[in-house]
């Protein structure tokens, strides 16, 4: 035994051979085994055979774990994967202009030393938080101004915003309120040797009552005496018409507009050829399946997170196929796996095809659902549905209460001798629909008043049920609804 | 005994005033009147708090709160000092020190161990448990690898991200996920996979959306902190690169759709961490609703949850029948048939799984009281499900009063008489007076019967107005009017 293990552990770790020989020099049996087991792995007890079984593989454990790393990961893939994560990038491509107004308007009023407001507006995942964050890295501008960024998601409500900004700026407040914040704030302003960069993150959450906090930043930026550049961004574009319409009043409260139009087809593919290369990986992506994508999403959105997230969904699909094709080889030639395995592998790049397969997982919702409704969409709540539908074709009265509904559903069942569920757990049948986004519930103060309304197309449910036969039964029933 | 004797005096002093010669007198005499509470044992000292627990553990009562009470037994013992080196104890330090975290609760221990299960009904019966997870999950492999592979990946590229997993109740989610991520714990402690932690919250836990903040800090750290707080700290923590950290954060966020409120700035921040460049964090949210980030999400959180999504379809029956079967594994109590049948009839109304054991279990109980100690038979089952899908509507009605029977038919003549489904309580009392001349009824009154639908009411077989009692009160009927029928003419 004791031998047995001393070759092992030496066989193990060669760099701990030395300490391992001068402890058997030296220590009684079972200290020693103590040793043996610590240099090891130190959950497992070394003394079953299954376990030294296990350690006679011709690998060690150092070994192992780097041939483990190279089939969970192949290099490509994960820098792939890496590239296109959604952090915000180093290069813009395709905001070239935005970049440059951005800077121009910053740089400008730094120069004038004049106070001045911008909005900056666009659907989401655009690139302006982004772009903003780009240019307050560069040197020229972060060193000539004090950047305070907040997003105004993270503030408890929108007049603690002052307190927040006080913090930023290291003012000393007299008062704790948010009146005393705000003097703090003023009286730092006029007094203070560098420009302020104040850029608010989703602004539109500052909303207030009589929009008192939104008049009062924005008033501050017009007045020359202080000296603070305000950039705000929110999604909406006509944010501050619609809630800030006194702005209008007079010439100089009225902030810039900047608009960030969603990508198009042709900036989605910049994006990526450029992400790609930058890891030295573009050859994973075939043109026509970029073109494909951007394609969809340009159409769509324009949003370019959504584009990014199926590329990468894209590659990770095609990573997992790859190494399960290569867990399959391994267990096929085991002889030959250690040598081999690296020379093997050859990179598969994403086609068109993979690309059009998570495009439709995507937008397709309900045709994905068809795919494996069938066998596991319950038998109760397919009858649920055909009623709802024999009511809508059928009948006179269109609306729908879960009373009527159950009435009808009743009906159905008991002509066609399928056990009936009474109120209480039709009830929760239909909340259980309501969960696949078939239909709709409107809340009434009792269960049995509450409204339903079908969310889908007709047609379209009907192309998800499948079941035909059933389903053309109950359509033509024309007896089950009575005279209502 | 100096106190001892001075309890004795004060108390005889009150009761007689004056004459304190001839009280001391008779109290050293030991001639008393007045009660003791305790017998004192002089030669053998016992603390309060001993006494207390020798009380408990001989009377089986639990420790009586009433201050007075504790006064009057222990009265006469002399209260030990408590020792200087001690912490202290008072209720706002103990506070102290489970807001830091130093103190775990922990709960009374039984005083008798559980007797073990011998019977195999009640060998199967704990494990038809729904608390009993098993090690790996049937029927899931699929989602299981799928999650698998996301986290793998995740955490091998060293980047955080989101993912949506969503299923109808008892469709196995929370369970795969938390199987997935043990494997992934026990996979980092042999050092395959990097470090990380991990963190889960739950919305339904949380008394308000903000709350999951305190509540992330508390399993990082340890301490409980005001949600203020652990936001600022959250927030230094994620977007500021100064640290060198930082493990990777796996955070699970279970009812995601209890987390979203109207400003929806929790889950915003939740998933817009993942996205900043520094952390790793990777969020998987978990909700019932196939598509909540479009219905009850805002644009930009969608736009930050992204695509990675998940559906767990609801069990079919042959996947139900392998999860019980699985269950039983090691007992032959159930009869194959019985367990197919339970599955069919689960598989066709929900397909969640969490009913089928229930059943299971119910119709376990039911053999058991029936004195059969090892099969479970198709009446069984039956019989258990009978139970579970029953109908006590209609036994209500059944067991109506008369009166409140002609109601109910009152009503119902009165919606196919005017097709409407709301009723007037003026109405529905013409048609039951005709109605009791029909059947040589006396003629009610007015508030009787207002007295019998409200009582109807109370009892949810009639929807009625809260506000007035009087003849314009609206009424509905709460069961279909063939269950009315039925119940009735079965008499």
């Amino acid at each position: 035994m004791k031998q047995v293990f001393r070759v092992l552990s030496s066989f193990h770790t060669p760099s701990k051979r030395r300490s391992g020989h001068a402890k058997d020099d030296l220590a009684t049996p079972p200290k020693q085994r103590k040793a043996a087991n610590d240099e090891n792995t130190p959950a497992v007890s070394p003394s079953t055979p299954v376990v030294l079984l296990e350690r006679l593989s011709l690998v060690g454990s150092e070994e192992k774990k780097s041939q483990r790393k190279l089939f969970a990961e192949n290099g490509v893939y994960q820098s792939a994967r890496k590239a296109l994560h959604s952090t915000y990038p180093t290069s813009m491509p395709g905001r070239e202009k935005e970049l440059h107004d951005l800077k121009d308007f910053i740089l400008r009023h730094l120069h004038d030393g004049s106070s001045a407001t911008l909005y900056v507006s666009g659907p989401p995942g655009t690139g302006k938080t982004a772009s903003l964050n780009l240019i307050l890295q560069e040197e020229t501008v972060s060193s000539e101004l004090k950047d305070i960024y907040i997003n105004c998601t993270s503030i408890k409500s929108s007049s603690s915003v002052f307190s927040k900004i006080s913090k930023e700026l290291g003012v000393k407040t007299n008062g704790k309120g948010e009146k005393g914040c705000m003097n703090a704030i003023e009286t730092y302003l006029k007094v203070n040797h560098k420009p302020v960069l104040l850029v608010l993150d989703e602004i539109d959450q500052l909303e207030s009552k009589n929009q008192s906090v939104l008049y009062t930043i924005f008033e501050w930026s017009s007045n020359p005496n202080l000296k603070l550049i305000l950039i705000g961004i929110s999604n909406a574009l006509d944010l501050t018409d619609r809630i800030l319409p006194r702005l209008q009043a007079r010439c100089e409260l009225k902030p810039k507009l900047m608009h960030f139009a969603p990508y198009t087809k042709q900036q989605i593919v910049e994006i990526f050829t450029n992400r790609l290369k930058s890891a030295g990986v573009l050859d994973i992506f075939s043109p026509v399946a970029i073109q494909m994508l951007a394609g969809k999403v340009a159409a769509v959105s324009g949003d370019v997170r959504r584009a990014l997230d199926i590329g990468r969904r894209v590659v990770e699909l095609v990573d997992r196929k790859k190494s399960g094709e290569n867990m399959l080889k391994s267990i096929e030639n085991l002889a030959e796996e250690l040598g081999v395995a690296k020379t093997v592998q050859k990179m598969e790049t994403v086609d068109l095809k993979q690309v059009i397969n998570v495009l439709n997982n995507v937008y397709g919702t309900s045709q994905h659902l068809s795919d494996d409704i069938d066998d596991s969409f319950p038998l109760q709540q397919k009858i649920v549905v055909c009623s709802l539908l024999l009511i809508l074709k059928k009948a006179k009265n269109k609306d729908v209460t879960i009373g009527r509904l159950h009435d009808i559903y009743r009906k159905v069942c008991l002509k066609r001798n399928i056990q009936v569920v009474d109120q209480g757990e039709f009830v929760s049948l239909c909340s259980l629909i309501e969960t696949r986004g078939i239909m709709k519930i409107i809340k009434k103060k009792d269960p049995r008043l509450n409204k339903i309304s079908l969310m889908w197309d007709e047609e379209e449910v009907a192309e998800a049920l499948k079941d035909k036969q059933l389903m053309s039964m109950i359509l033509q029933d024309d007896e089950c609804l009575g005279k209502l | 005994l100096t106190c001892r004797h001075k309890y004795f005096y004060y108390e005889s002093y009150s009761e007689s005033e004056g004459d304190s010669d001839k009280e001391e007198k008779r109290i050293i005499t030991g001639k008393r009147k007045i009660k003791t509470p305790v017998k004192y044992n002089a030669d053998t000292y016992i603390s309060p708090r001993k006494a207390l627990k020798v009380l408990e553990h001989e009377a089986h009562v639990t420790p009586v709160k009433n201050k007075l009470l504790q006064k009057e037994i222990f009265s006469d013992i002399k209260t030990p000092k408590t020792p200087k080196n001690s912490p202290k104890c008072t209720p706002k330090s103990t506070i102290k020190l489970i807001r830091e975290g130093t103190i775990t609760p922990k709960v009374q221990s039984r005083s008798k161990a559980i007797q073990s299960e011998n019977t195999p009904l009640k060998k199967a019966r704990s494990q038809l448990h729904v608390s009993y997870v098993p090690s790996n999950l049937p029927c899931r492999e699929k989602e299981y690898t799928d999650i698998l592979n996301f986290l793998e990946g995740k955490l091998f590229d060293q980047c955080g991200g989101c993912m949506y997993i969503s299923g109808v109740p008892g469709t196995g989610k929370t369970a795969t996920v938390t199987s997935v991520i043990n494997h992934l714990l026990a996979a980092s402690k042999n050092e395959e996979l990097p470090e990380f932690q991990y963190v889960n919250i739950n919305g339904m836990k949380l008394t308000e959306p903000r709350q999951a903040y305190v509540e992330i800090v508390r399993q990082l750290t340890g301490k409980t902190i005001t949600w203020e707080q652990a936001q600022n700290t959250l927030e230094e923590k994620f977007m500021k690169k100064t640290k060198k950290m930082k493990l990777p954060i796996i955070l699970l966020v279970d009812e995601l759709d209890i987390v979203c409120t109207k400003r929806q700035d929790v889950v915003y921040n939740l998933l817009d961490w993942p996205t900043k460049p520094s952390t790793q964090l990777i969020v998987i949210t978990i909700a019932n609703t196939m598509d909540l980030p479009e219905r009850l999400l805002m644009n930009r959180v969608t736009s930050r949850l992204g695509l990675t999504r998940l559906t767990f379809q609801p069990y079919t029956h042959k996947q139900l029948q392998e999860i019980v079967t699985k269950r039983l594994v090691g007992t032959d109590s159930f009869n194959p048939d019985a367990v197919q049948l339970v599955a069919r009839k689960v598989a066709s109304v929900s397909g969640d799984a969490r009913r089928a054991l229930d059943i299971c279990r119910r119709a376990a109980e039911i053999a058991e009281l029936e004195g059969n100690e090892t099969l479970v038979t198709m009446s069984h089952v039956n019989e258990a499900l009978k139970a579970m899908i029953t109908q006590p509507k209609v036994r209500a009605i059944k067991n109506c009063s008369r009166l409140e029977q002609y109601i109910l038919q009152a009503i119902i003549s009165e919606v196919e008489r005017t097709g409407v489904e709301e009723t007037i309580f003026s109405d529905v009392y013409k048609m039951l007076t005709s109605l009791c001349v029909l059947n040589g009824f006396n003629s009610v009154s007015c508030t009787t019967a207002l007295r019998a639908v409200s009582k109807l009411g109370a009892c949810r077989l009639l929807l009625i107005d809260q506000k007035c009692h009087d003849l314009d009160q609206r009424i509905i009927l709460n069961v279909s009017p063939d269950d009315v029928y039925y119940a009735l003419k079965e008499e």
